[in-house]
């Protein structure tokens, strides 16, 4: 759109808008700069968004900042965002991104780019795998907010009771589920939980599984399953953890919730999860407080160490912001080291920036932290693509057949790989 | 008197014309553009927009994933909107020969029928918890995995759904009920119809035309059916609970193809369409034999 029609339907817009509210209009204070704000409510006792929004606003006089939540699940943020940014909608200056959504959304030029602006070693003090995946075509084009890296949690009494030391590979989970059910005698206690549901934690959970037995959804060269074989074993495998009783049936409607909750009313013994589930099992009144250690995800016995898919939320500038210096400043600011540690302290969300996992005061509060930078430093990311959403939407039902048993996991693969060879013809 | 009709249908055709053109910019209009995207390659982000002629359905004719939708969106219609019919007619028979509690029990059926389709999934999203869902408690502790089993989770979506939409067609046919007049009944009785011929004889034959109504508006309603399995399965697991509607969403709004999510979508509406006319029909044949 060219600015002249813009600019005659503000002007449209402003007269209606006066003629309606008369006299009000003049009311408004002359040279107020309000910047919109979207972002998914944080889970915590104490969000400390307000209070770092009206920090922003007191060191920028003038300036309104409006923080305006998002929908509750993923799926309808990213709907929003696609209405909202396809439309042409400038409702907004900064948004929270998941990372997946960055090179789609780069790739549709709806985000700044911000490499221009950013100094040359401004970034180096974050985790390169969340850099990475702010990064599109060599470009930057959000600041990593907070970080996520896939964990295994283990009741760390009942392993200590049997002398076990936390698995490295699924063999030994396998073992160690088999040695502590048998003696415990205990009905309501399962073994390994994790997200089977099909959604986008299946993704994750199928993706470290590949990387585990050496191969990938994606190669470097885009090619999708480029060991097709490797790939249906680790659906096998994961199908044995179901068939075999390792894991209970109702996996296969597991999300993170529902599996952080079996575990934190401690009817489980391992768990496959994100960093923000260690605040929840701590807390007060938990059944397993005490009890919960993590790990690294697990590995293969003749294959690779397990690695953590990594995940978190970065922060955006929409293209079409009127005020893109002032929106990359509030970014800026609440992705600072002092922002981030305010978030690390009163909301159950990891910092990007490396520093604050040494930093005396998180770790006074969280004594894993110093743990979980090792465990975040060797995650990776999701295939950093702009059509992840359709390689993620495409192999969901596929994977999810593979693993209540109607497909056999050999065919889901192919299907898989033929249908998304029908859509990524015309997107690549 | 032929001056008097020309104006006449003047005065009709400005009368209805803010109808036909609220509905041709609102409906048409929209349809049309629909169409014309489903016979396109169209992906905005990519810069993909080429014409592509029938290929999105020629696709979609081989697609297992739309051939799974479109079974699962006939089994969740057939089922849900047949066991509405027997237990909305069934209730309304209840209210009706009730003499005390009638406006609780109403009340009652009007409570789940107002509640927003999300929250009623989200309430049924706790009933069925593998652990401590309140329905594998009353089964006596067995765990089962209604939202995770293939065979399961459909059926679980249509009781989900049965529940919150049967008080509708018990209101519509308890409505009828009232307006039936006593003495029919009356002298159904001095002929010495029993309670059964009653039922078939007269109670339900009288209601036939108002069912038929609630038939095609829950039928419409089944075939585009989202909310319910977004909220609990989002379509899992195995894809058993992917309607048609789901499955447009998801090649719209998460894949982004725009063209051959419109492909999906015309589907949905051809088939609406073509149930609407059938029924239509019967209703009009109704009227006849009537």
């Amino acid at each position: 759109m060219s600015p002249a029609p813009r600019r005659s339907t503000l002007a449209l817009v402003t007269l209606i808008g006066l003629l309606t509210l008369g006299g009000c209009a003049a009311g408004q204070e002359s040279g107020t700069v309000t910047l919109v704000f979207k972002y998914a409510r944080i889970l915590g006792n104490a969000d400390p968004l307000p209070g770092l929004l009206r920090q922003f606003e007191a060191a920028h006089p003038g300036v309104r900042v409006q923080g305006e939540a998002l929908p509750w699940t993923s799926d309808d943020q990213h709907q929003f965002y696609v209405i909202n940014l396809e439309g042409r909608s400038p409702g907004f200056d900064v948004m929270m991104l998941d990372c997946i959504w960055v090179p789609e959304f780069a790739r549709a030029g709806w985000l700044l780019d911000l490499t221009g602006q950013l100094a040359p070693d401004e970034l180096a003090p974050f985790f390169p795998s969340a850099v990475a995946s702010a990064t599109f075509d060599g470009r930057v084009w959000a600041l990593p907010w907070n970080f996520n890296v896939g964990l295994l949690y283990y009741r760390t009494d009942l392993l200590a009771k049997y002398g076990l030391r936390p698995p490295d590979t699924f063999e030994e989970l396998i073992e160690q589920v088999r040695r502590i059910r048998a003696a415990e005698r205990d009905p309501a206690l399962d073994g390994y939980v994790w997200q089977g549901k099909q959604y986008e934690g299946l993704v994750v959970n199928v993706l470290e599984a590949f990387w585990a037995g050496g191969t990938t959804l994606m190669a470097e060269d885009g090619t999708v399953f480029p060991d097709p074989t490797r790939a249906a074993d680790a659906l096998a495998l994961l199908r044995s953890l179901i068939t075999s009783g390792v894991s209970p049936a109702w996996t296969t409607a597991a999300d993170e919730e529902l599996s952080r909750r079996a575990f934190g009313d401690g009817h489980a013994i391992f768990l496959r999860n994100w960093p923000y589930a260690m605040d929840l099992f701590e807390g007060r009144g938990s059944a397993v407080r005490g009890k919960v250690a993590f790990t690294a995800v697990l590995g293969r016995a003749h294959g690779a160490r397990g690695v953590g898919s990594t995940g978190g939320a970065h922060l955006g500038v929409s293209r079409r912001s009127r005020h893109p210096e002032l929106a990359l400043a509030l970014a800026r600011h609440l992705t600072s080291e002092p922002a981030q540690r305010a978030i690390a302290l009163g909301a159950a969300l990891s910092p990007t920036r490396q520093a604050l996992y040494q930093d005396p005061e998180i770790v006074r509060d969280h004594p894993a932290m110093p743990q979980l930078q090792q465990l975040a430093l060797a995650g990776r990311p999701r295939p950093v693509v702009p059509y992840y959403q359709l390689l993620s939407a495409t192999v969901q039902p596929e994977f999810s057949a593979a693993l209540v048993g109607v497909k056999r996991p050999e065919r889901a693969i192919a299907d898989a790989s033929k249908r998304l060879g029908f859509f990524l013809q015309a997107v690549r | 008197m032929t001056g008097r009709e020309a104006a006449d249908r003047r005065r009709a055709l400005v009368c209805v014309a803010p109808t036909v053109v609220a509905l041709g910019t609102l409906t048409v209009y929209p349809g049309i553009w629909v169409i014309w995207l489903s016979l396109q390659r169209r992906v905005p982000i990519f810069d993909v927009s080429r014409f592509a002629g029938l290929e999105n359905y020629a696709f979609l004719m081989v697609d297992p994933r739309f051939w799974s939708s479109v079974r699962t969106t006939a089994v969740f219609t057939v089922g849900s909107v047949a066991l509405e019919v027997v237990l909305g007619v069934a209730a309304a028979l209840a209210i009706h020969t009730q003499q005390r509690g009638r406006r609780v029990s109403i009340s009652l059926l009007l409570l789940a029928w107002a509640m927003p389709a999300v929250v009623g999934a989200k309430l049924f999203e706790w009933l069925y918890h593998p652990a401590a869902g309140l329905l594998n408690v009353l089964l006596g502790g067995h765990r089962i995995n209604w939202l995770g089993d293939p065979a399961l989770a459909l059926p679980a979506l249509i009781l989900a759904d049965v529940w919150r939409t049967m008080p509708f067609v018990a209101i519509l046919c308890y409505a009828r009920l009232l307006a039936i007049p006593a003495d029919v009944y009356e002298a159904a009785q001095v002929d010495g119809a029993g309670r059964l011929a009653t039922l078939t004889r007269i109670t339900l034959p009288l209601l036939g035309r108002i069912l038929l109504l609630a038939v095609l508006f829950r039928t419409l309603d089944a075939l585009r059916a989202f909310d319910i399995m977004f909220v609990l399965t989002g379509g899992g697991p195995a894809g058993t609970t992917e309607t048609l509607t789901v499955y447009a969403y998801r090649a719209l709004f998460q894949m982004l193809q725009l063209g051959f999510g419109s492909a999906v979508s015309v589907v949905v509406f051809a088939l609406v369409m073509a149930v609407a006319w059938a029924y239509l029909r019967l209703l009009r044949a109704g009227t006849v034999a009537a």
